[in-house]
């Protein structure tokens, strides 16, 4: 069955490539938020410290696999996998160039509500870590996990089907597609300019999803100490970092998919490999940004970010579809297809 | 067998394991979580059914919505940590169901079955029945039907159509606005006297359940969360 | 069913590897037997863990799961109907308009209520 070769070749690359990307992800964070409060950052391990990321690696390894006494042992080992595998699952949908060779299935034609759905799935690795580990810290962390993911999930979800509504299609390819039409020329296409309000919710539900600063209630040091992983060590440890680091990746992708007008290019017809490098500086600089927010501004208060999603968030999120959705049908410049 | 059956025969063994492991187990939590399981399963039906809207549907919203309902409502329950696992009405509602399918598998099933009631004196009269009638005998066929291409924008027209599915859309929206009224009516406030009274009924109705579970030679297992505040002093 | 097979694909390799992972650091992680008690405690501050950790949960989080429940509906509901919505056209806004309606009435009723206020809830 050369089809299913050719698949699993495809996903192995791709996975291949995302663990990659995931260790040269930590480096660049350390090294960005060290340049952003002047310092060096990890500089001892290789030439300009490159070989950190093996270095770390390989330290996790060596580590002992210590189990508390009292947890709930099939959970708790189960967890990190319920955290790395629906993150490396976002990507079977995500067109990363142009052309069959660089996509998977990205035809499919519920792959919005498919994002949507496997996003919705990383809340279980995280409360069920915090649940089996007999710890107080981990199961607060856990409780806020569920509850933050939750809310900003609806926000994420209403600013995808506003991009549905433009394209008229839940396949991510045909998402692409309409954001480079004949008529608008360039990157005015793209659903950043046509819808800045989804897209503007998009990143802050992404943010929430992610867990990351300024929303990483869920393992704010000073209160919760490592929150949900307070009990896990080792490459235990290592799975939730990856998560983390691969679902970054992920919503980066997403963003420049639904937003950023994914692969698409000057040239991508005469060289399609330029659409890769398109696609890839596109979500580097996502991930930039999500570094530099990270690096810049401080927690916000539980109450605050549960408030804001169910107050703001969602209602907002809900009245952009509603108005879309009444300009579409007025057939306005910018919401033709 | 084709690939498809092979995938229809793994998945409903897991589906069905799953669920006799939620309806046996006695750890709540557990169980929650092989319903996902079970639910996962089903989604894998839609799969194999060429209907990706539903299968993501089924994620979404029994996996990512549903069962942290479930999972939230178990956290909730009292005894969570010295759980006295009982069900007194396992077997019955085991009697019933079986009942139930026999009656489904009888009705709508592949075999044929021949009813004469008309000798019979009673039941004659209360079904009006003069002649044997035929029981099951259903000649299930495969649709051998493509699933059209356009089965969502299909599914989206049929949904606001006054004649197809806008009534019950609607009433769907009705339903779950009765499920939050019940939840806020589970969650309210309420006056201390009110709380107490119900705390005391809860400790007698226990202490009469750790009273009919004396005499047993095994003493119900301390959940793991107690273990190390025990050893310690 | 041709169209998830990549998605299966990916999800088997996942899984494989996320075992893999876990297998890695049983095969070359030291096993030393704990010496004492503590070595195996749960963490909490450096103080002896007092009580179970698994206590019961608030019930404001019962609501929220509720509340979620409603407008994921909502939302999956949104993508066939945003799929379709051009050749709809008003009718359909018009239908979607009254479903959401209805929610959101249940919406407003639980935050007048003040069950969306994240402090006030716990009395």
């Amino acid at each position: 069955m050369p089809v299913v070769v050719e698949v699993t070749l495809k996903s192995a690359a791709l996975i291949f490539v995302l663990l990659t990307g995931f260790a040269y992800l930590s480096l660049l964070e350390r090294k960005f938020i060290a340049r952003l409060q002047a310092r060096i950052g990890p500089n001892r391990a290789g030439p300009f410290g490159l070989l950190q990321p093996v270095a770390d690696g390989l330290k996790l390894i060596f580590k002992e696999s210590v189990t508390p006494k009292g947890v709930d042992k099939p959970i708790y080992f189960l967890a990190p996998a319920l955290v790395v595998v629906p993150a490396l699952m976002l990507f079977a949908v995500i067109p990363v160039g142009k052309g069959a060779t660089f996509q998977l299935a990205s035809d499919l034609n519920v792959g919005a509500l498919y994002v949507v759905g496997v996003m919705s799935l990383a809340v279980y690795g995280i409360a069920l870590a915090g649940w089996a580990s007999n710890n107080k810290y981990a199961v607060l962390g856990g409780l806020r996990a569920a509850a933050q993911m939750i809310a900003y999930e609806l926000g994420m979800g209403l600013s995808v089907a506003a991009v549905v509504l433009m394209a008229s299609s839940a396949s991510l390819a045909d998402i692409v597609a309409a954001q480079y039409p004949e008529q608008y020329g360039g990157i005015l296409g793209w659903f950043l300019f046509r819808q800045p309000v989804a897209a503007a919710i998009f990143v802050i539900a992404a943010f929430a999803e992610v867990a990351r600063a300024p929303f990483d209630l869920v393992e704010a040091e000073q209160e919760l100490t490592a929150g949900f992983m307070t009990e896990y060590g080792g490459m235990k440890f290592a799975l939730f970092f990856m998560g983390e680091y691969v679902k970054m990746i992920a919503v980066s992708a997403l963003f420049t998919t639904f937003f950023l007008g994914g692969w698409s290019g000057p040239f991508v017809n005469e060289a399609p490999i330029l659409s890769v490098v398109y696609f890839t500086i596109k979500v580097v600089v996502c991930l930039l940004a999500f570094i530099w927010v990270r690096a810049t501004l401080p927690r916000v208060r539980y109450d605050k970010l549960m408030d804001m999603g169910w107050k703001v968030l969602f209602p907002v999120a809900l009245a952009n579809v509603l108005v879309t959705a009444v300009l579409i049908l007025l057939g306005l410049p910018g919401y033709r297809l | 067998m084709t690939l498809q059956q092979v995938i229809f025969i793994i998945l409903a063994i897991a589906v069905i394991g799953s669920a006799l492991f939620v309806v046996t187990t006695s750890n709540l939590f557990r169980g929650a979580l092989m319903l996902i399981v079970a639910f996962f399963g089903v989604a894998g039906f839609y799969v194999l059914l060429d209907n990706g809207l539903f299968a993501v549907a089924q994620v979404m919203i029994y996996i990512g919505a549903i069962s942290i309902l479930i999972i939230f409502s178990v956290m909730l329950t009292r005894g969570m940590q010295a759980m006295i696992p009982r069900n007194a009405q396992a077997g019955s509602v085991a009697i019933a169901a079986a009942l139930l399918f026999l009656i489904l598998l009888l009705a709508f099933g592949p075999f044929r079955l021949v009813v004469d009631l008309s000798g019979v004196p009673i039941l004659s009269a209360l079904f009006r029945t003069e002649s044997a009638r035929v029981l099951g005998g259903v000649p299930w066929q495969f649709a051998n039907r493509e699933v059209p291409e356009t089965y969502i924008a299909d599914f989206g027209r049929a949904l606001v159509d006054l004649n197809q599915f806008l009534l019950p859309f609607l009433l769907v929206a009705f339903l779950v606005d009765a499920v939050l009224a019940g939840a806020i009516y589970i969650a309210r406030q309420r006056k201390p006297a009110e709380v107490i009274a119900e705390r005391e009924a809860i400790a007698k109705e226990e202490a009469e359940e750790l009273a009919a579970l004396q005499p047993q030679p095994t003493a119900p297992t301390l959940p793991q969360g107690a273990i190390a505040s025990t050893a310690d002093h | 069913m041709n169209d998830f097979l990549p998605i299966f694909v990916l999800l088997v390799l996942a899984s494989g590897l996320v075992s893999l992972v876990l297998l890695i650091s049983v095969l070359f992680g030291p096993r030393r037997r704990a010496r004492n008690e503590t070595k195996l405690q749960p963490y909490e501050s450096g103080m002896r863990p007092i009580g179970p950790a698994q206590r019961r949960l608030p019930v404001r989080f019962y609501l929220i799961a509720v509340l979620f429940i409603l407008f994921d509906i909502e939302v999956v509901f949104f993508f066939p109907w945003a799929v379709a919505l051009r050749e709809l056209g008003w009718a359909g806004l018009l239908s979607m308009l009254i479903f959401i309606g209805i929610l959101e009435a249940g919406h407003f009723w639980l935050w007048r209520r003040g069950a969306l206020e994240w402090e006030k809830m716990d009395k």
